[in-house]
């Protein structure tokens, strides 16, 4: 890996990120989200056209198997439930772009690469579910399955501009990966445009999460 | 004569603020889906961007949006449940000051 990779890696890894990802924003919005977790860090830019579509562009780097993603990212929102005090959504996710492997047994290879997958949450304003999954295509580089399911709850409940905290467990599962289960305790803290979140799993593994919205 | 003047003056400033409030319109918005600050800010960038609002403000707890038309301005409720329709949410009861 050459120094100026090195140096946007570092950037991402000391930002880091996962988050309450809702891939599409209202029509007109802008969102930065910035992810890292045990095996990936990654960043995804994205404009919504109306509040069920977002186009975007992705960074990711996988850590594991030592190559990064480059994608144009497209999100739907398939389906929402508004309900008087709850809402649930369904999300579909898809990219397609190039990844380039920096193991030296894989010569610098480059090839084709996308994924896709499906996303739901459910939540009100004490308690929060949400599942993810994707399936990775990268050529000869790799190609693998991932999942996630994440629980959060509010310990008090705030009015709109306050200062919002979640505390939430996140179970991540890569059949693929040495790791294939992480667990992750982590706090959640929002406020305006700006959504951090904290956290760790039982390896130690930091997790630290960044989301800008505007 | 000052003094008349003065009270002139003043009953001609509450005059034009009392025309101001009374032709200033207020509507309230029960919204389902409105579980969090994103939601909130989705519908306050929706409708500050409408001509006839001037101002709008979103409680949480009650799913309530209140929206302060401008004077003279009238926000027609299909044009309502449309804007929030688009910000990706739905109106539940749409009522108007008494």
């Amino acid at each position: 890996m050459n120094i100026p990779i090195k140096i946007v890696f570092g950037i991402v890894l000391f930002m880091l990120t996962e988050v309450k990802a809702r891939p599409v924003s209202y029509p007109g919005g802008w969102t930065l989200m910035l992810k890292n977790n045990n095996y990936k860090n990654s960043v995804h830019a994205h404009y919504s056209l109306s509040s069920y579509t977002s186009l975007g562009y992705r960074f990711e780097y996988l850590r594991e198997n030592n190559y990064s993603l480059n994608a144009f990212q497209i999100n739907r929102l398939l389906k929402r439930w508004n309900e008087p005090n709850s809402q649930a959504n369904l999300y579909i996710k898809s990219a397609i772009g190039n990844a380039n492997s920096y193991k030296k047994k894989n010569n610098n290879k480059s090839s084709f690469a996308g994924f896709f997958g499906f996303s739901a949450d459910w939540e009100n304003q004490r308690y929060f579910i949400s599942y993810d999954n994707r399936y990775i295509e990268a050529g000869e580089i790799d190609s693998f399955y991932q999942q996630s399911f994440r629980f959060g709850i509010a310990p008090y409940i705030g009015d709109y501009g306050d200062l919002h905290t979640w505390l939430m467990i996140k179970l991540e599962h890569i059949p693929e990966a040495h790791q294939n289960l992480s667990l992750t305790p982590h706090i959640r803290l929002f406020k305006g445009f700006h959504l951090l979140e904290i956290g760790a799993n039982l390896k130690s593994k930091i997790m630290l999460n960044y989301i800008f919205r505007y | 004569m000052k003094k008349s003047l003065i009270k002139f003056f003043i009953l001609l400033v509450l005059f034009n603020f009392s025309y101001s409030i009374g032709n200033t319109k207020v509507i309230y918005a029960f919204v389902n889906g409105l579980v969090c600050d994103f939601c909130a800010r989705s519908l306050e960038k929706t409708f500050e961007k409408e001509e006839s609002v001037k101002s709008i403000t979103i409680d949480l707890q009650e799913k309530l949006i209140t929206i302060v038309l401008k004077k003279e301005k009238n926000l027609e409720d299909s044009k309502i449940i449309k804007l929030v329709n688009d910000a990706g949410y739905d109106v539940k009861e749409i009522k108007y000051e008494k």
